[in-house]
């Protein structure tokens, strides 16, 4: 399962999520006005980035599903929401963090990331619905959704800009973006892209076997571990009143690694199990 | 299921058994267009089952009835989805069954009996070419057991197809051309009737 | 031997009808819902007049969401309770008919609910609309079929899938988020008199034939997804 090729393309991610880290706690420049709490975009923008391909990945695939009914296009589908999710997470999660400092505020209804909330709600519950349906239902179910979902999107967008002009709008840059922070975001966006990918075909090897040992209820473990992960970080944040800038920056990266790790533990101890039970029925 | 091929003869009486769990039913809801195969395609007189299903008569375990309305109000509503309009096929199928169309008692008072004739009367008056038919005898008394083989015995003699599933055999002896036997999702087994009533 | 889509529509229409008003256990229990619903609300939301008619929208379009998710969940009960689905989609006639049939239905339901609370709130809040009426009555029927459309597939696809009840809100709820944003606005806005709902309606109308089309076209492969 696990070819060559798949540990080529893990050691080139390493590689290049260890420059990328590197460039953006370090090499970056200093933001004029949020500091070093900025330095959470590196984190943000490209998680963003993945997840919204993800999301598209999943739309695609599941066009395709409905229409060809083939099992591929299902795994890819399953895959594209659920590693898009996790994604979709850690921007939602590094988002607020920056917020807090740079606005005072943890959360703003403007279009962006009322988008970005709506998709994560919509793609939870594209995979509840695939976990509870039955057998035989849950795959041409969850695609129907996924059209649902992928309808709604600019019909938020374009809503939101409708109807909430009479609130403030937050700037997110104060004026163009200074070259060498393009090209720090430029490598933190492949490495964060290549970090996606790995993990997506992780994902989608996973899903393959378990479709060849049919097995159905893939323990998905708890979701909820990553919302605690929240909890904490908005009671820290209501305690200290004023933290230096930096600290805001290091709570995004850990927030956003942290995710990222438990997500890969939990797949790997699905494959374990898989594995098992592909050996018991001897495939 | 695994993998089932069959051929069936237009005019022909099939008995369809096997344990619990072979996939009986299975066999019959994919034939009727209800479960979709994952390979394969179902042809009835050579048109794509999901094409054909005016020509389908379809009797399941649940009676398939509306408990609040009357047996011809059941029957009125189904018909429109036939595109039937007169209601003289319909009085027609619930005499057949042994009902009295004029009865105007609600569905749910009916006893097991009297909802069983009636599933059989939706599922015949639109004078399907091909029955199929769930289990008609379970939980049947045995008078209208014994009306309903009768009855099936009289659609044969009409030139109708019938693949039935049931455990009880007795009742069909006279009537069944030919039985089928599946086990774990596949066809094992296929014989005239006396050779495999055991 | 006619099957078509308008005449099988309307006759799914008139069963759903004559069914409910058989047993009428739907709507009674509805109707009751619906008062304890606007009830609740009015106790723990208690503005002074010109407050109210700021929050007004907003309550009133959470009070029918509620009680619509709840009408909703019950929908396809009665063609799951005996079968009769398989029935329906053993037959020739296309299942679009059975989805409009239903919606149709639903939509006078929920129409009905909302009529009843739209009173209650009247009565409670001390209401008087500032702005023009009519664009209010636009944006209820508009409202409604939004979220009776998207409601009912929903509910379809619930069938299938093991915490019926469930499903049913956390499949609609993120999908209607910007239907019911433009509701409560347009609501607002004609209850204040501040500004014009005539964007929202425009809103909710693509909404509207986005969605409905969306439904029409996927319904038939949700309810055969087995």
């Amino acid at each position: 399962m696990k070819t060559k090729l798949f540990y080529l393309w893990a050691l080139i991610t390493l590689g290049l999520l260890v420059f990328a880290v590197y460039q953006a706690a370090y090499v970056a420049p200093m933001e004029a006005t949020m500091f070093d709490a900025q330095r959470i975009f590196y984190y943000h923008v490209p998680a963003a980035a993945t997840a919204f391909s993800l999301f598209i990945v999943n739309c695609i695939a599941s066009i395709i599903y409905l229409a060809k009914r083939s099992q591929w296009s299902d795994a890819l589908a399953v895959t594209g929401a659920e590693v898009g999710v996790v994604f979709c997470l850690v921007v939602l999660i590094t988002g607020p963090i920056w917020a807090r400092y740079a606005w005072g505020t943890f959360w703003v209804w403007d279009a962006r990331l009322t988008t970005t909330l709506l998709l994560w709600l919509l793609y939870v519950s594209y995979l509840i619905l695939r976990r509870s349906s039955d057998a035989g239902s849950a795959s041409v179910l969850a695609a129907s959704l996924a059209i649902f979902a992928s309808l709604d999107i600019p019909i938020v967008y374009m809503s939101n800009r409708w109807f909430r002009t009479n609130h403030p709008q937050p700037v997110i840059f104060n004026d163009a973006l200074d070259p060498r922070m393009k090209i720090v975001l430029m490598w933190c966006v492949f490495a964060f892209m290549a970090l996606g990918i790995l993990i997506a075909w992780f994902r989608y090897d996973l899903e393959r076997l378990a479709q060849r040992i049919n097995a159905i209820h893939v323990q998905r473990a708890a979701r909820g571990g990553s919302a605690m992960i929240l909890l904490p970080a908005v009671a820290l944040f209501q305690l200290t009143g004023h933290w230096p800038p930096i600290r805001y920056f290091h709570a995004g990266a850990i927030a956003a690694w942290l995710i990222y790790i438990v997500y890969v533990f939990i797949l790997v101890g699905k494959l374990t199990k898989l594995r098992k039970e592909a050996a018991e029925l001897g495939i | 299921m695994r993998s089932v091929s069959l051929e069936l003869e237009r005019g022909r009486f099939y008995v369809l058994r096997g344990e619990n769990g072979a996939g009986k039913s299975t066999l019959l809801r994919m034939i009727a267009g209800l479960n979709q195969p994952t390979e394969g395609r179902i042809l009835i007189y050579g048109i794509p089952n999901r094409e054909a299903r005016s020509e389908i008569g379809y009797m399941a375990h649940a009676p398939l009835l509306y408990d609040e309305f009357s047996g011809m109000e059941n029957l009125r509503f189904f018909a429109s989805l036939y595109g039937i309009k007169s209601e003289d096929s319909l009085s027609a199928a619930m005499e057949r069954v042994g009902l009295n169309p004029g009865l105007d008692r609600r569905v749910g008072q009916y006893s097991q009996g009297m909802r069983q004739r009636l599933s059989l009367a939706r599922a015949i008056f639109h004078s399907p070419r091909l029955l199929l038919l769930d289990e008609p005898f379970s939980n049947v008394d045995p008078d209208s057991a014994v009306a309903i083989a009768r009855l099936l015995a009289g659609m044969r003699s009409e030139g109708k197809t019938i693949l039935l599933v049931t455990h009880q055999l007795g009742l069909l002896s006279e009537v069944a051309d030919e039985v089928l036997v599946m086990s774990r999702g596949e066809l094992v087994k296929r014989g005239a009737m006396p050779q495999v009533s055991a | 031997m006619s099957l078509s889509i308008t005449k099988l529509t309307a006759v799914n229409v008139g069963k759903d009808m004559s069914l409910e008003w058989r047993s009428r256990d739907v709507l009674n229990s509805m109707l009751f819902f619906a008062l304890l619903v606007v009830v609740i609300f009015s106790w723990a939301f208690d503005p002074t007049a010109e407050q109210s008619r700021r929050m007004v929208g907003g309550l009133a379009w959470v009070a029918f969401l509620f009680s619509t998710v709840m009408a909703l969940n019950q929908s396809w009960a009665r063609e799951l309770r005996n079968g009769v689905l398989d029935a329906y989609r053993v037959s020739p006639a296309p299942s679009e008919a059975l989805f409009l049939g239903k919606c149709l239905g639903n939509f006078i339901l929920v129409l009905l609910l909302e009529c009843v609370m739209a009173v209650l709130f009247v009565v409670f809040y001390n209401l008087r609309s500032v702005g023009p009426l009519w664009q209010l009555v636009i944006v209820f029927l508009l409202g409604t079929w939004a979220l009776v459309v998207n409601g009912t597939f929903f509910a379809a696809m619930s069938i299938r899938t093991r915490n019926r009840e469930l499903m049913l809100p956390l499949l609609l709820l993120p999908i209607s988020i910007p239907a019911v944003a433009a509701m409560v606005l347009a609501t607002t806005n004609v209850l204040t008199g501040e500004s014009s709902s005539l964007l929202q309606i425009k809103f909710l109308a693509v909404y509207c034939v986005v969605f409905t089309t969306a439904c029409f076209l996927l319904f038939d492969t949700v309810l055969n997804a087995e």
